[in-house]
């Protein structure tokens, strides 16, 4: 799948995702599976998952990134979600959705350090 | 009571979904709702499209602007699926008949400020809801 135009960059120990504004249900499929090969085989221990341009977000939607976040702790990895907008904050949560324990954070700046002192607690 | 015209979408495959939430945004800012009321409203169009296409694989979604003592949004979902068995069970978030994760129904409705529900068993379900532009507590 070439056309959902998802790019997962690479930055150290990291891998920043960022989520297109309006995905549709395969995009959302698609952007998993993209995670997860990035993940495997890469010496990547954090994932950021960027949500800052993203204006809905539906139960599949919400499903699938807690599902994400799952399955990259699997493989040992951290995600910090970064960038959920207030009013869609809002109205996750009175639907009544529960991303679960995902660590977030308001940018991506803020994700980055988040995610560090993840990552060194761990170490511990 | 409706001056404007009527838009639609049908729904047969997942892409439709986007296409009503990018038609029911528009329309929604144009009606002069605010991001948090308009993020509502998309959302609930998300799941209750979703519904149809999960439940009854096609129908059609429509939208039209309310005008009376009060402006408003206007989406109907309307399919020939199933229908729904127990409305009641339906209605309780967590709920699920299957495929979905049993928030759609009971989670548009709190997004929404009423919902209406017709559906019989093996002729399909229309679900009715709509936002009022004064009813803003956000």
């Amino acid at each position: 799948m070439m056309t959902s135009g998802i790019s997962v960059m690479r930055l150290g120990a990291v891998l920043l995702v960022a989520v297109p504004s309006d995905p549709d249900d395969d995009t959302i499929a698609d952007l998993q599976v993209r995670i997860m090969e990035a993940l495997n085989g890469s010496s990547a221990q954090g994932l950021i998952l960027d949500i800052s341009t993203v204006q809905t977000v539906d139960s599949y939607f919400a499903r699938t990134l807690t599902e994400t976040v799952q399955m990259v702790g699997l493989m040992g990895g951290v995600t910090v979600l970064s960038g959920m907008q207030a009013s869609v904050a809002v109205t996750t949560t009175q639907l009544g959705l529960s991303l679960g324990p995902i660590p977030t954070a308001l940018n991506v700046d803020r994700a980055m350090v988040r995610l560090q002192e993840l990552l060194s607690e761990r170490q511990i | 009571m409706e001056t404007e015209s009527v838009s639609e979408v049908v729904i047969v495959s997942e892409y439709d979904i986007v296409l009503a939430r990018k038609g029911i945004r528009e329309a929604a800012v144009e009606c002069g709702f605010g991001l948090t009321d308009v993020t509502r409203i998309v959302t609930a169009a998300s799941e209750l499209s979703r519904n149809v296409f999960l439940y009854a694989g096609e129908g059609v979604v429509t939208w039209h602007v309310l005008h009376g003592a009060h402006v408003g949004l206007e989406l109907r979902f309307i399919d020939h699926g199933p229908g729904i068995e127990d409305l009641d069970k339906a209605m309780q978030p967590g709920f699920t008949s299957g495929r979905g994760m049993g928030m759609g129904l009971p989670g548009a409705k709190r997004l929404m400020d009423e919902m209406l529900i017709e559906t019989e068993a093996g002729l399909g379900t229309t679900v009715i809801v709509r936002k009022w532009l004064s009813s803003r507590f956000e």
